[in-house]
């Protein structure tokens, strides 16, 4: 939520219509709100999301089970942010969603599953939303090699650290063949899951935490592979106040920059059909488009193709905004869509830069036996050899 | 049944995810974007077929509760808001595209396809080919508009919509399946005759006499050329001759004007828009010559407009919906009125009177339909949905704009309650009294729709 609409907001969000711009794709064809493709009560488009809470404001409606469920469903995908035509209005829409949810969970009704994540978060054997025991990352700092202090920070984030560790080692593999000064730190929960799920109450000690331990590490620069944190550390730390007093790559711009520096050079083929999928929180919400694929168009012998629905008419992966926990099961029919599109492009891997993204694309992968290898960009390029030009 | 069995009944139908009784579903189904007061709804469905909508009327029938038709819920007037409680029928799950004849050009859809998909699909695969849709947002759907009289973009060459239905597919009250159009006897749904023609009964009646499924709509030659000649007149006298030696030339698609006191810059001009077709360039050059040789001599001049309006206005469907967003608070409804052409000079000049006494900038505009056959008049009202004043402002203005189309020899265009009754109170005694026998005869139980059309 930005300061201004953090003041605006419960003054402003009558201002939807309900013309149900934010359903459609560009192209009008599809439906590309999940939530509304899922549902089709108008109650589950963002219209109506925006109509139930300004009902709570008004005092027509009172905080329910189902009203936060409503809220709920919904992966914060951003598609109605580029859909809406209300300028000055449409670029709020997941903030106010995601403010209306802040407003449940003071009244209680933040969804249980949903509160999970903050359980485990808060709990201080975790730090982490998959109620994994806190890796302080020494015995990785010990494994490759990595000093106490450095340039950057390399932030795992918890998805990396403890779903996806072939992303994680992938990644801290890449980024010692570039030969980047970096290390880790005893890094805590970015707060993405907390802000997405309207869990706000201890965001901002995790955000100083973060930002003390990156500090405290002399880092200049945090460089991450999760879309989430990304977003997270890009967009709300400042929101929340917090001073980050460094900057923030995500390794698909660090990547980019190393090849177009001329730093590196990809020296080996990678001879296969790769489609990308354009993760939400790097793509709709952070104008994240072009990196990702000129890097790919880098990769010698690569044949990259696109899918039908890209950048800011991307279909969702179905992962985002406490869906995935919420609501497992449709969080795998998203990603079954998206695979169902990346199929017709007939290509073999479906690559994206987001460690959730691959979790829940994988899973759908798996649960439906779509026969990709679904891979981080990161670790393509892991599988190739990396030449350090000066 | 009580409440309890009848919602079990609709999910044993419609599967159990779409039928609710649950609060917020309820809540945003009692509303429509216009300006009506909400009104109570006790279920909403979403069928999938005609079979699930056949069971459902058949439900609503044995049990006597009431039933209303929802497309694209945009007609801001309150007609898809139960007056008397009961089911809202959300057709857009219905929303297949079943046949484009290309030679007899027409489509068969579902009664949910929405004006974006059909707009998409003949893009893409049929490029020849264009759908009468109209200005509304492309979540509204072909059925519901072209149900309520609707116009659009090729109104002025080929009249309303509801001219444009070929055939239809209808639940009628008492649960059965009639077709009607050359649907009737053909497997082809290309034209209304040579036979007693009923489709009409379904027009502008609101689901009152029964519930669509399928339609076929005509579709229209896409010439490869479209432009815009914009034109400034600063006197709505000349209105009704322009339009008529205009119109006389068979070049214009669509004509639209509009006359607005915000912003300031066009306050005191009628603005014209002449949407002219061509296969080639030079086509369109000659017309456009042709319109600012017409306009000169009509009292209004040629306006080279820029870029990005001129963009604007040749989209499809036009952004009408930011119309919406004048006053920045989510409220809209506007009197859309069928009226004589030579009364529009009158209509432009008390239809702003009427906005000014409610305290709102004037904001008219019209289009024509069939030549000059009819034009149909926007007399639009933006409010602040969060402010009640305004509100009221507004449904005051709306009415008394109904009472001046009438007065002016106009029909109200897809009335709320009170213009309804307006109409009916001016409406020849005779007709009243055949709608009221065939609607009874074909709804004895009063399920459809009821309040709306009603005819003491």
């Amino acid at each position: 939520m930005t300061s201004e609409a953090e003041l605006d907001w419960k003054d402003i969000i009558h201002r939807c219509f309900r013309c149900g711009y934010c359903k459609f794709t560009y192209d009008y064809n599809d439906f590309n709100c999940p939530s509304y493709k899922k549902h089709r009560f108008e109650t589950y488009s963002t219209g109506g999301r925006l109509w139930l809470i300004y009902g709570v404001i008004n005092g027509d409606l009172q905080w329910s089970e189902n009203l936060a469920n409503v809220l709920y469903s919904c992966p914060t995908c951003g598609n109605c942010m580029e859909n809406c035509r209300f300028e000055k209005f449409n670029f709020l829409l997941v903030d106010m969603i995601e403010a209306a949810r802040a407003e449940a969970t003071k009244s209680g009704f933040c969804p249980e599953k949903q509160k999970v994540l903050v359980e485990r978060a808060t709990n201080p054997e975790m730090w982490n939303p998959y109620g994994e025991p806190n890796s302080d990352n020494e015995a990785l700092k010990k494994e490759y090699d990595l000093p106490d202090e450095a340039e950057w920070v390399y932030f795992i984030g918890c998805t990396s650290n403890y779903r996806q560790q072939n992303l994680r080692d992938a990644t801290l593999r890449l980024l010692k063949k570039t030969g980047i000064d970096f290390t880790l730190v005893d890094e805590h929960c970015c707060t993405s899951p907390m802000l997405r799920t309207g869990q706000v109450d201890c965001a901002s000690d995790f955000m100083n935490y973060n930002i003390a331990r990156i500090k405290n590490a002399g880092a200049s620069k945090v460089v991450t592979s999760c879309a989430g944190c990304y977003r997270t550390l890009l967009k709300d730390y400042e929101k929340f106040g917090a001073d980050l007093g460094f900057e923030v790559y995500h390794t698909g711009e660090l990547i980019k920059k190393l090849l177009n520096d001329g730093k590196i050079k990809i020296a080996s083929n990678y001879d296969k059909v790769i489609t990308y999928h354009d993760p939400c929180h790097l793509g709709r919400h952070m104008d994240m488009y072009e990196v990702p694929r000129e890097v790919i168009k880098q990769i010698p012998g690569i044949k990259f193709v696109e899918m039908e629905r890209i950048r800011e008419n991307a279909w969702c992966c179905g992962a985002g905004g406490g869906v995935k926990i919420g609501y497992p099961d449709w969080a795998l029919e998203i990603s079954k869509e998206r695979l169902e599109e990346a199929k017709e492009t007939g290509a073999a891997v479906l690559t994206s830069m987001c460690p959730f993204c691959k979790t829940n694309l994988s899973d759908a992968n798996e649960t439906f036996n779509m026969g990709f290898e679904v891979l981080d960009l990161i670790e393509i390029l892991d599988q190739l050899d990396i030449e350090i030009l000066e | 049944m009580n409440s309890v069995e009848v919602l079990s009944k609709l999910k044993e139908i419609v599967g159990k995810d779409f039928a609710s009784n649950k609060r917020e579903d309820l809540f945003i189904y009692s509303h429509d974007p216009g300006a009506s007061i909400p009104r109570p709804v006790d279920f909403v469905v979403m069928p999938k077929t005609t079979e699930e909508v056949q069971k459902i009327v058949q439900l609503a029938n044995n049990e006597k509760i009431p039933i209303v038709p929802m497309g694209g819920g945009l007609t801001l007037s309150g007609l898809i808001i139960p007056v008397k409680g009961g089911i809202v029928l959300d057709m857009k799950r219905m929303d297949e595209i079943l046949e484009i004849n290309k030679f007899s050009r027409y489509a068969l859809i579902e009664a949910g396809v929405t004006t974006g998909k059909l707009l998409t699909y003949l893009r893409e695969n049929y490029p020849d080919l264009q759908p009468p849709i109209p200005d509304a947002p492309p979540s509204a759907t072909i059925v519901g508009n072209v149900l309520i009289h609707g116009s659009g973009y090729l109104s002025q060459r080929y009249g309303d919509y509801g001219g444009l239905i070929n055939g239809l597919e209808v639940i009628l009250p008492n649960g059965e399946i009639a077709k009607f159009g050359s649907c009737a006897l053909s497997d082809y749904w290309f034209g209304r005759g040579p036979i007693p023609d009923f489709i009409g009964l379904f027009i502008s009646a609101f689901g009152t006499m029964g519930i669509i499924t399928k339609l076929s709509i005509q579709l229209f030659a896409k010439p490869k050329k479209r432009d815009i000649v914009f034109g400034l007149m600063e006197d709505p006298e000349k209105i009704p001759d322009l339009l008529y030696k205009l119109t006389a030339i068979g070049i214009a698609e669509d004509v639209l004007l509009g006359m607005q006191d915000k912003p300031e810059w066009m306050k005191g001009y009628v603005f014209l828009m002449t949407y002219i077709t061509g296969e080639t360039q030079e086509t369109l050059d000659e017309q456009v010559k042709i319109l600012k040789k017409l306009y000169r001599k009509s009292g209004a001049r040629f306006m080279k407009a820029p870029k990005k309006m001129h963009d604007l206005y040749l989209g499809r469907p036009i952004f009408a919906a930011g119309a919406a967003d004048y006053r920045k608070g989510g409220g809209f409804e506007y009197v859309g009125a069928f009226m004589p052409l030579e009364k529009i000079p009158d209509a432009y000049k008390k239809g702003a009177e009427v906005s000014r006494k409610y305290g709102i900038p004037p904001t008219l505009g019209s289009r024509l339909i069939g030549e000059t056959h009819t034009i149909v008049m926007f007399f639009s009202y933006s409010f602040n949905r969060a402010d009640p004043k305004e509100m009221e402002n507004a449904r005051n203005a709306l009415h008394e704009t109904n009472k001046l189309a009438l007065e002016l020899g106009g029909i109200p265009w897809k009335a709320e309650l009170d213009g309804q009754k307006l109409i009916l109170e001016k409406m020849d005694p005779n007709y009243k009294y055949l709608l009221k026998t065939i609607r009874n005869t074909l709804d004895p139980n009063g399920i459809m729709n009821p309040g709306n059309w009603e005819i003491i």
